[in-house]
């Protein structure tokens, strides 16, 4: 190891783009965190205002990051130095967040994606959810929008249900006319939103016993800081045969991010040896 | 990537014979040739060339479009008049074009059919196709021509009887009637003749596959090499000329061991070998193909490529019998083969061409591809232990292509195939 140094690790999701500071060395620690909703805008425009904005909190200049890395659509991030597949970086982060995870269950805005990881947080073996927005952050969205909640709100929303509803799970549209019909019935929001989480949840779990997932299982990715989501995919494993034993961490949607600046820190520290030997 | 991209001969050999083709149908009112519209998978090109007729083929109509990105606006002419959200998007595509005046993909007039010559074959969609074109075209005569399916996974005496009965019965009269001409076996076994030459250089072609590099993609340039035994040439002396062409031209990329040519040059190096099921999309074909030769994954076998016949698996035209052969020739066409038939290709395909992985491209308009293709996937990666992948499109509706989800898609399967490699590597190195 060469001492300390900082690094940055930027990942471009289908909604937000999120970017973590790290102070690289044997033990690296975060420094600064921030997540910015994409909103219509250029996501390669949002990444490079973000990197900005994790500089100035910081009093840092961009020579004094030894190596910023993408992920995810992160290819767009300008002034990168490399880039890393997000299951590798999503695994990596996972681990760090919680060390000893087998597998890591990154659920975004447009995908949900179970993926096994070994030693040193190496990928396995990956499922995927299908295509349809149902069974995905966005979907969540979409329907919070329409009941009138903040995103920030529907975790903690559907902690309160009582008679949970859940909606067709087979396909977003018909989903959204199960939920119109439930509001037009009277099924209180709450129990709406849990019965969304428990929809989902289901095709999570199925999703995890397809790739044979090994505990502990951690959740991460933008839905993972969803309270409801959580409560509802724990919930859900106490009706079935499968023994998950389920983790997550707060920083736990700045799991692909995080995973891309230790990547970065472990390159540049294998560059840096590698020039060592060339002088 | 070099980007260097150098008209073949055969590039030009094939731009010849369509454009010849589509000039041909834009004159038959001069010419006073009788015209026959009807379909790709196992299409009867030999017989309708006996009767100096010309084929007209919807599908490659539809496709064309797609890739000139004129099908949207086609396809939602169609779903004006009433044609669902779920019909085949090459039927509202191919009625949407009609519509608006029948021009065809290289901008000549395309003529009104004198036959609708319905060749059923493992598509349910095709009838519906040809009940909504015979209120278009009124009082056109229709053929039609039952292909029994290969539920049990084989083709038996009695089905080619069948066949043979009802191109005898069924096909053959009306082509007379229209035509004016009587059906002549000695001039159908000559074009048969050439049929078996062409079929012969194109399953040679696509096993070039199994070098190392793949001298081609056998699935984006593939469906450009089947062109000419798909859309109306099968049996032409062109077209065993235009696929000896193909051939020396790609026994020359192995000699030099080079790899695909793509459309921006040729890919420098192949990291990765697929199988690819279902047909591509067509409205964002360039898009789509840069997803794979951008990370150096070649599709070294894909079932479309089969779509308008099995000739891998041995199946020749023979002039020595040559309806029992048309007829064969229909049953044989990979949708109206049934599932496990279709697994076990799919397999031999994987070992035999040596694939990394497996990849099945969905297609929402397309039932007779896409119904069993998650089993199907799901039984290969039991019984082979390879990678996998599914992603979903359409033919040629370009409101079905989301890039953004593709794209996360085959990046989760291309770093599965790379990390697929390292262990593979690892494990050899510890057990050298
Ligand atoms: S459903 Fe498929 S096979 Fe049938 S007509 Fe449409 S594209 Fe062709």
């Amino acid at each position: 190891m060469t001492g300390q140094f900082y690094t940055m690790g930027v990942d471009v999701g289908g909604s937000y783009v999120k970017a973590v500071l790290v102070n690289y060395s044997d033990n690296p620690k975060i420094i600064d965190k921030h997540a910015e909703k994409i909103r219509k805008r250029n996501p390669a425009d949002v990444a490079g205002e973000l990197v900005n904005y994790i500089l100035q909190n910081n009093g840092l200049q961009y020579e004094d990051i030894a190596y910023l890395a993408s992920t995810g659509e992160g290819e767009l991030v300008r002034r990168k130095k490399g880039h890393f597949y997000s299951m590798t970086t999503h695994s990596k982060g996972g681990e760090f967040l919680c060390p000893g995870v087998k597998t890591v269950v990154d659920m975004g805005a447009l995908y949900v994606r179970a993926i096994k990881i070994g030693e040193r947080a190496r990928v396995l073996d990956y499922k995927m959810t299908g295509q349809c927005a149902s069974g995905s952050g966005q979907f969540i969205e979409n329907i919070s929008r329409y009941l009138g909640l903040a995103i920030e709100e529907v975790g903690s929303v559907s902690l309160e249900a009582d008679h949970p509803e859940v909606p067709s799970g087979i396909c977003a549209v018909l989903a959204e006319t199960d939920v119109i019909n439930m509001v037009s019935r009277g099924i209180t929001t709450p129990n709406i939103i849990k019965g969304i989480h428990l929809s989902i949840g289901g095709r999570i779990i199925k999703l995890m016993s397809a790739l044979k997932a090994e505990s502990p299982v951690m959740l991460a990715g933008g839905l993972a800081i969803n309270k409801g989501m959580v409560q509802a995919i724990r919930e859900l494993l106490k009706d079935t045969k499968y023994e998950f034993e389920i983790v997550t961490h707060p920083d736990a949607i700045y799991s692909g991010a995080i995973g891309a600046a230790l990547w970065g820190g472990f390159r540049h520290v294998k560059l840096s040896k590698e020039q060592a030997v060339l002088v | 990537m070099s980007k260097e991209v150098v008209k073949e001969k055969s590039m030009v050999l094939q731009k010849e014979m369509l454009g010849k083709h589509f000039i041909e149908l834009s004159r038959t009112h001069e010419t006073g040739k009788k015209v026959v519209y009807t379909f790709v998978p196992g299409n009867l090109s030999e017989l309708i060339l006996a009767f100096g007729m010309l084929p007209v083929y919807p599908e490659i109509n539809a496709l064309q479009s797609g890739m000139r990105k004129k099908s949207g606006s086609f396809i939602r002419e169609a779903e004006k008049m009433g044609h669902s959200e779920d019909v085949c998007t090459y039927v509202k595509c191919d009625i949407g074009m009609m519509l608006n005046g029948n021009i065809g993909p290289t901008g000549e007039k395309l003529p009104p059919p004198d036959l609708l010559l319905l060749s059923y074959t493992g598509c349910f969609t095709f009838m519906k196709w040809f009940e909504s074109l015979e209120r278009l075209y009124p009082g056109v005569p229709v053929a039609m021509l039952h292909t029994p399916y290969q539920e049990n996974g084989e083709m038996t005496e009695e089905m080619t009887n069948y066949m043979v009965e009802q191109l005898k019965q069924e096909v053959i009269p009306k082509m007379e009637m229209v035509s004016g001409n009587k059906y002549d076996e000695s001039k159908l076994a000559g074009i048969l003749e050439n049929s078996a030459k062409a079929e012969d250089l194109i399953v040679k072609i696509f096993s070039t596959t199994k070098n190392r590099p793949s001298p081609i993609d056998a699935y984006f340039a593939g469906v450009y090499y089947i062109g000419p035994i798909n859309s109306g040439f099968r049996g032409t002396p062109e077209a065993v000329t235009y696929y000896e062409a193909l051939y020396e031209e790609i026994l020359e990329r192995v000699r030099l061991g080079l790899g695909p040519i793509t459309p921006e040059g040729e890919m420098e190096e192949e990291r990765f070998r697929l199988v690819v099921e279902g047909p591509p999309n067509w409205t964002s074909f360039r898009e789509f193909w840069k997803l794979f030769y951008d990370m150096g994954a070649v599709v070294v076998a894909s079932s479309y490529t089969k779509v308008g016949g099995m000739h891998d698996l041995g199946f020749r035209h023979d002039p020595a019998q040559p309806l029992a052969s048309l007829g064969k020739y229909c049953m044989n066409c990979y949708t109206n083969l049934n599932l496990p038939q279709r697994i076990d290709l799919l397999a031999k395909y994987i070992t035999e061409y040596h694939a990394d992985g497996f990849l099945v491209n969905s297609i929402k308009s397309c039932n007779s591809f896409s119904a069993g293709q998650l089993l199907m996937m799901r039984q290969l990666e039991e019984r082979l232990g390879i990678p996998v992948s599914f992603i979903e499109s359409d033919l040629v509706d370009p409101r079905y292509f989301s890039y953004s989800n593709i794209k996360n898609r085959l990046d989760s399967f291309f770093q599965m195939l790379d990390q697929r490699k390292i262990i593979k590597g690892q494990m050899e190195e510890t057990t050298a």
